[in-house]
């Protein structure tokens, strides 16, 4: 307990999850920021005139372009920034990932207190052969949850964690 | 063991005095109404429909006692209700995790009490609405000692769970549920052996913490909006409006300082008669493994924790209480149901907090260990956050000057608030923060104005988040999350340094974070 070391940073978790992420978070970032365009282009060229009486007020058009050009943004950088961030590892004794893109989330809980291991795919992962997998403890604040694993390599970790787990007596808290 | 297969037992037929006159009073204002309504429009029940609603009241009441029956067998807690569709619950009496005891002045007036028996399992607790005193304590006290004689003689598991923790060398992944798989834990709660002893008992001169603990404003202000609401239509309205204008052009200065005079007493009265109806006979003992609080003048409650499920305690000190020197403590406890915080001590010296928190955990250092503070980068966020908010409220107040005509001066007072207010709140705040580690547990100082320490046993963390927003990262702070199952289910640590994030938890888990120390 007291032989602590003065080592002061976490290494890496070792894997990185599938490189098909990234498609896949772009995909779904385009698809976001298309309904966004449509209801701001909408919103531009039929709401403001009616309210406004046919002209717009001058702050419309400043506030369109932003609307228009942040999207672009978030589908160009964060994919590729979520990629190099997201990793996990599972050692024999716990689990280990790291999440996030502006702001980034390292998770560590021990195996002996993991009470569900889930995957869960959405359809438009499915059609990326992509898998998430979610692990979950008695804390409403410890779900554990590695996005976008290759389908093979979640449905090989849900059976190794089930496998370690379902080894534990006890109801973990 | 004497109790295998004992009889079935009713429930005291004093329940009989007092369900029918519940059922009569939920029944009273429907009755009165249709009565009334009789005798106005000639039509709907007529008058000798009153025997056959009291009839029909005392019938629904007596129902519940003709059917409910309940015994204790050799290994089960059994109760069957029900008429046509019967129904039996059992608890086996090794899963009894907590008998809570709990009577309102109408059950007190005949000597009866409620009592709740939770398995720990969900929240679904067994509840026998009306047993006598006695039988609910002796109830009580057979429950508890099955228990704890059952956790004692039979530690079934153990050898499964040290083998396994031992084979993935993770001492801190102990699985700890009904302590069957922790013979150490085990003995230390020395069940039934140990006998009942008083960790606190209420001591009146705490009564002078009532006004500066704030939980009970919210009664008064519902009081006063109640009566502010029935105040437009009441009679006096006409008369106090004249009396209000005559008295408004002579003394108004007198007439606020009359107001606030009036509000404080109000709530001096309020909060002293809360504290003492809520903490009559206050009484936190420890016994055969649960600690048992008893408190109450018209109901009175009787809560029991199983100390296994006890996980840490939270000491608060808001504001208006720190400036006199008091604190209120509550325990960390898992399966209590949801904030899974109970309040074990009325508001009352921080001495007092202290010493039965120590208590409470064991832990002779926890409750007093001085904290590290998270040093310059915290308190530089700190600052940041909260002036921040302020600047934000400045700028929205001048917006609102510009385009709605406000007076000049009133940016001024926002700005001069707002300012003063931020740094005393964010310095505060700064000061709130803290950590430590010892022997058995975490220890984590937080909050803006209430000053919180938070003692977590090391073995009721089941995980860390590290938590780092952009802004963090720039400064190498984080905010460390222990996850758990007791309480909120999280212990957080706002604006740690990275590297002290990473030794505590390290030290609080030996073993989890092994693998990734470099």
């Amino acid at each position: 307990m007291t032989q602590a070391t003065d080592s002061v940073l976490l290494r890496d978790p070792l894997h990185q999850v599938s490189p098909r992420a990234v498609t896949y978070w772009r995909v779904s970032a385009l698809i976001g920021a298309l309904v966004e365009w449509a209801i701001a282009i909408a919103f531009y060229f039929l709401v403001l005139p009616a309210i406004f009486d046919g002209s717009r007020p001058w702050w419309a058009t400043p506030l369109l372009v932003v609307l228009l050009v942040v999207p672009v943004a978030h589908v160009l950088v964060m994919p590729q920034l979520r990629f190099h961030i997201h990793r996990w590892e599972v050692t024999s004794t716990a689990i280990h990932t790291r999440s996030g893109w502006l702001s980034i989330d390292s998770r560590v809980a021990p195996l002996s207190r993991v009470q569900t291991v889930d995957s869960t795919q959405g359809a438009l992962m499915r059609l990326f052969r992509l898998a998430s997998l979610t692990v979950t403890t008695a804390s409403a604040a410890g779900p554990i949850t590695i996005d976008c694993l290759d389908r093979e390599v979640a449905q090989r970790l849900v059976h190794e964690l089930t496998e370690i787990t379902s080894a534990s007596e006890g109801d973990a808290t | 063991m004497s109790a295998a297969d004992s009889p079935w037992l009713r429930l005291s037929p004093r329940k009989l005095l007092i369900d029918p006159v519940k059922v009569l009073g939920q029944f009273a204002f429907p009755a009165v109404v249709a009565l009334v309504g009789i005798s106005q429009g000639g039509r709907g029940m007529p008058w000798w429909a009153l025997p056959f609603v009291v009839a029909g009241a005392v019938a629904i009441g007596v129902l519940p006692w003709l059917t409910t029956f309940y015994r204790t067998t050799d290994t089960q807690f059994q109760i069957r209700t029900g008429v046509l569709n019967k129904k039996t619950k059992t608890a086996p009496l090794d899963r009894v995790r907590s008998v809570d005891l709990e009577a309102s002045l109408l059950l007190r007036i005949v000597g009866l009490s409620k009592v709740q028996i939770g398995t720990g399992v969900d929240d679904d607790r067994i509840t026998l609405d009306a047993v006598s005193r006695g039988e609910a304590d002796g109830l009580r006290a057979f429950l508890l000692a099955r228990r704890a004689a059952a956790m004692a003689s039979a530690p079934t598991g153990a050898p499964v769970a040290e083998a396994r923790t031992d084979s993935n060398g993770d001492p801190a992944g102990h699985p700890t549920d009904d302590a069957t798989g922790d013979p150490s834990s085990a003995v230390s709660s020395a069940p039934s052996l140990e006998p009942a002893r008083v960790l606190a008992e209420i001591d009146w001169s705490w009564l002078r913490f009532a006004p500066f603990s704030l939980a009970r404003l919210v009664v008064l202000a519902a009081a006063i909006g109640a009566v502010s609401q029935f105040g437009d239509e009441l009679p006096v309205a006409d008369v106090a409006q004249s009396a209000w204008t005559r008295v408004h052009q002579f003394a108004l200065s007198l007439v606020i300082a009359g107001l606030i005079l009036g509000g404080l007493m109000s709530w001096v009265t309020v909060a002293v008669t809360g504290y003492v109806v809520q903490w009559w006979n206050m009484r936190l003992t420890r016994e055969a493994g649960s600690l048992h609080l008893t408190a109450g003048l018209f109901t009175t409650r009787s809560i029991s924790i199983e100390e296994q499920r006890v996980r840490g305690v939270e000491m608060k000190e808001p504001v208006l209480l720190r400036m006199v020197g008091g604190a209120d403590l509550s325990t960390l406890a898992t399966g209590v149901g949801s904030g899974g915080a109970t309040a074990v001590l009325p508001p009352c010296p921080r001495g007092v907090a202290e010493s039965v928190g120590a208590e409470v955990t064991r832990s002779s250092t926890a409750m007093t260990v001085r904290l590290t503070p998270h040093g310059p980068a915290a308190r530089r966020r700190s600052w940041t956050r909260h002036l921040g908010g302020a600047f934000f409220l400045i700028g929205a107040t001048l917006v609102a000057m510009l385009w709605l005509d406000l007076p000049r001066w009133l940016p001024v007072v926002v700005a001069v608030l707002a300012l003063a207010w931020a740094a005393l709140s964010a310095e505060a705040s700064y000061r709130h923060l803290g950590h430590a580690t010892t022997d058995e547990h975490l220890v984590i100082g937080s909050g803006e104005l209430t000053r919180v320490r938070t003692v977590l046993e090391n073995d009721g963390i089941i995980g860390w988040v590290v938590h780092q927003s952009w802004f963090q990262r720039r400064l190498e702070l984080a905010t460390l999350i222990a996850t758990t199952a007791a309480g909120s289910e999280r212990v957080v640590a706002r604006d740690i340094p990275v590297a002290a994030a990473i030794r505590v938890a390290d030290r609080s888990t030996p073993g989890v974070l092994t693998a990734w120390l470099t």
